[in-house]
């Protein structure tokens, strides 16, 4: 594997988080256009504990998560009582909020005769820990792919659970959801609070993989293809997000004769998915003949 | 004081542009009912089509501006007939998605017509300034003032003293029975994007040639400044979208004067964020209560 | 039972209940009658809780759901089937089953309960791995009613469970209304049919234009001549 491959491998793996975020919060029926804010905040909390404060980089990974988090928990307290229109545009301005706040936002100490830190719209330098730990860039993807199935795992597990169900209930029909006893609003931040932690691990992993970061990487464009990853998978199974972000980053980036014209292809393709398959690829009905295609499967196996 | 004052006066004159563009916002989502956020990009895409003749051919002003509006209502067109008319199933939510995820397209297109991150950007007139007392105020500034007073205007009487602007809200108020009245709900919705277009373009001509430049990033500029001055006015409100721009042009202009550049466009998206959490329906509106809506049309 | 006094609930400005008073006994069929428009969906949301009122109170032996909010109202045991949005059309027979029983934790006795829902409603067992959204209107009212049982519900609150489907299948409806009657579980029923309310049940009261204009038994109504002809069409 050479180093062009690992790092689309890489990254694959980290977009793929925020698209599980932004995934979460689709099955809930919420539309968040702002989960590259959390994934901004991973990534300067991460980048401040291990590189500022010596911290390793699991205590880094999870202070950014639970930051992350609690960013989200707190707009999705103040906006998803409203309607989904609000959230959708609270979460918007948020994230624009937060990226503008990374510009103005200078916190530097002194290691090594180096200032490191976060420095305004001159980024966050020096976020070493891979090269202090020796780690390569192919075991860091491996670092990756193992909190990505962790995550993916974790959620797949949450889908079959009474939580999930409830999630599932809230995206489908909020009101009826209401009327078997849900509390919505709580079960909706609680969903918020998640994918916020979600996103804020990925963004801690993005940190650390790039050593540098700078507030233009979580603008507007980094939310859409999150979006645009959770949709086009499908929100009838957890790894449907993991589908869409390898449809663009990995599938349109192989073409040839898409290069340099990546996004107007695949923002087409969206586009016009959410036409004909508003619900993604994977979405219930199909993730639902696709599992009793396998079970007859493996029953005729057995038999 | 003098310089409160002359915050407000510069306020004013920038948040008539905010104005222009918080009224393509508007007219959409009061006669649709359905967010547009690639209401900027389009803009953007017009104005690089025009910068982009006026780089190759040196073409007149006059004829920049009329290229913008034909190429912004080209793209508006295209966006209307992918996000808004083609999708039939839970329609709000899914345009307005459509609409973000369409945004990505737009960028990379005109990254494609015009490869320089920054081109230049003719001015209709050579710029004056106007001085009264210690005021000052400068003639851009000023004609689009005039502009936007003009075009709030022209809307209201085309959405109230003309057939399109009856069937236009026709189709706003029950889809179906304009329908049963012969109304077609699919051409009516191309003129509305067709007409919001042309005022979106002229915005951005207008306020492209003031900073005589235009860059990619116009698209997200424009897309917020409209959002949020129609959200602070009252989502759907044609007064409520010149109350929220010039409000929101004088919010920036004072946190300019006050706290600095960088805390200009955070100072109004703060506004927006409470704003939101405070007062929904922003300052004219009514409040945009689906669910309530929802409940009472089913009973 | 439950009982509900001068209830207002407003939409915005227009008063959609004036003032509406009404009692469903424990063990009866309370129905509650009237056009399209006069308050049916409205007093039904109010007592569930999703709509709140402006004014008026609702109790459930003596004690106050007024302004518990839905999630609550339900753990006091008063379950709604709503009107035409029945089921979760993308879950399967069974998730929607286990929807219904969320506001309780008992989970060895919600299996009995989803045993015992197959056995009265055999046609959810075959289907029960299906999503919802492909059963036929009929098996969806069912289900809605199975999934309102799941909530071990005291007393019952049902939007038009006749609407929109065929005769037989409304008659095979109200069949397992009267049964699930009979087993104990108070019913306040919301309809158009005059004729199928009727028949089944002990009460009735008529609701035109936001307020109760008559309350009294089947045999009552049938003789008063005035309703006879606006409602029964003789």
């Amino acid at each position: 594997m050479d180093a062009y491959h690992v790092t689309v491998l890489s990254n694959i793996g980290m977009i793929s988080l925020i698209a599980l975020s932004a995934y979460l919060l689709l099955v809930c029926g919420e539309i968040s256009f702002g989960q590259q804010a959390y994934f901004g905040i991973g990534a300067y909390i991460s980048g401040i504990a291990t590189a500022m404060w010596g911290w390793p980089l699991w205590s880094g990974m999870l202070a950014g998560g639970l930051i992350g988090a609690s960013a989200a928990a707190f707009v999705g307290a103040l906006t998803l009582r409203i309607n989904g229109f609000y959230f959708s545009i609270a979460t918007l301005a948020f994230a624009e909020m937060m990226r503008l706040l990374l510009y103005v936002f200078r916190y530097q100490v002194e290691i090594g005769g180096e200032l490191v830190g976060p420095d305004g719209e001159n980024g966050f330098h020096g976020i070493r820990w891979i090269f202090e730990n020796d780690i390569s860039t192919v075991e860091f993807m491996w670092i990756i792919y193992g909190v990505l199935a962790s995550v993916v795992a974790g959620m797949m597990f949450m889908e079959r659970s009474r939580l999930g169900r409830i999630f599932r209930m809230i995206g489908q029909d909020d009101m009826l959801a209401r009327m078997q006893g849900v509390n919505v609003l709580l079960y909706k931040v609680l969903a918020a609070l998640i994918a916020g932690f979600i996103a804020g691990v990925g963004g801690s992993l993005y940190a650390h993989s790039f050593t540098y970061i700078e507030p233009q990487f979580f603008n507007v464009m980094l939310g859409v293809h999150g979006l645009a990853y959770g949709l086009i998978g499908g929100l009838g199974v957890a790894f449907g997000p993991l589908v869409g972000v390898a449809i663009d980053i990995g599938f349109l980036e192989a073409i040839r004769w898409i290069q340099g014209y990546r996004m107007i292809a695949f923002g087409g393709l969206v586009a016009v998915m959410l036409i004909f398959w508003p619900r993604g690829i994977f979405d219930e009905k199909r993730w639902y003949s696709i599992r009793r295609c396998l079970r007859r499967m493996c029953g005729a196996e057995t038999s | 004081m003098t310089d409160f004052l002359q915050n407000c006066i510069d306020g004013v004159m920038i948040g008539s542009s905010y104005a222009l563009l918080a009224l393509g916002f508007t007219i959409i989502f009061g006669v649709m009912r359905r967010l547009n956020l690639s209401f900027g990009p389009t803009i953007m895409l017009g104005a690089f089509g025009g910068a982009w003749l006026y780089l190759h051919f040196n073409i007149n002003p006059w004829l920049v501006l009329l290229a913008c509006i034909v190429f912004t209502v080209a793209a508006g067109v295209y966006v209307e007939r992918l996000c808004f008319n083609a999708i039939k199933r839970n329609v709000a939510i899914t345009s307005m998605v459509s609409s973000f995820v369409i945004w990505m397209q737009l960028e990379e297109i005109a990254i494609h017509i015009l490869p320089d991150r920054t081109s230049p950007f003719p001015p209709l007139f050579a710029s004056l300034s106007f001085e009264a007392g210690p005021f000052y105020v400068r003639s851009e500034y000023l004609f689009m003032f005039a502009v936007a007073v003009a075009a709030v205007f022209a809307v209201e009487r085309i959405l109230h003293r003309t057939w399109f602007g009856l069937r236009l809200r026709a189709v706003a108020e029950d889809p179906r029975a304009a329908a049963y009245m012969g109304i077609n709900a699919g051409r009516v919705s191309v003129y509305a994007f067709v007409l919001v277009s042309v005022l979106g373009a002229v915005a951005g001509y207008l306020i492209l040639a003031a900073d005589q430049q235009v860059t990619p990033f116009f698209g997200l500029w424009a897309t917020f400044k409209g959002l949020i001055a129609m959200m602070l006015g009252g989502m759907g409100s044609l007064p409520g979208a010149i109350i929220g721009g010039l409000l929101l042009g004088v919010i920036e202009t004072q946190s300019l004067w006050y706290f600095g550049n960088e805390y200009k466009d955070l100072a109004a998206y703060l506004v927006l964020f409470l704003m939101l959490i405070a007062r929904p329906g922003g300052i004219m509106g009514q409040r945009l209560v689906e669910r309530r809506r929802l409940a009472f049309r089913r009973v | 039972m439950l009982r509900v006094e001068n209830l207002v609930t407003a939409y915005g400005k227009i008063k959609a209940l004036r003032g509406v008073t009404l009692e469903a006994r424990e063990g009866e069929v309370t129905c509650l009658l009237g056009p399209n428009g006069a308050g049916k969906t409205t007093t039904m949301f109010s007592i569930a809780g999703i709509l709140r009122p402006t004014s008026g109170d609702i109790t459930l032996d003596g004690e106050s759901l007024r302004g518990l909010g839905a999630a609550r109202v339900v753990g006091k045991g008063v379950a709604l089937v709503p009107e035409n949005r029945l089921v979760f059309p993308q879950m399967t027979v069974s998730d929607n089953l286990h929807a219904g029983a969320f506001s309780r934790r008992d989970d060895r006795k919600r299996q009995r309960d989803m045993e015992k829902i197959y056995q009265r409603f055999p046609v959810l067992r075959e289907r029960s791995r299906q999503p919802a959204g492909t059963l036929s209107g009929g098996e969806q009212q069912m289900l809605a009613i199975a999934r309102a049982l799941m909530a071990r519900p005291r007393i019952l609150l049902m939007d038009e469970p006749s609407i929109g489907l065929a005769p037989i299948i409304v008659a095979e409806i109200f069949r397992i209304i009267a049964e699930i009657n009979r087993e104990g579980v108070s019913i306040l029923l919301v309809e158009q049919n005059a004729r199928m309310a009727l028949k089944f049940a002990h009460r009735l009261y008529l609701i035109q234009q936001g307020e109760i204009t008559f309350s009294g038994t089947p045999d009552e109504l049938g003789q008063d001549e005035v309703i006879q002809r606006s409602y029964l069409g003789g």
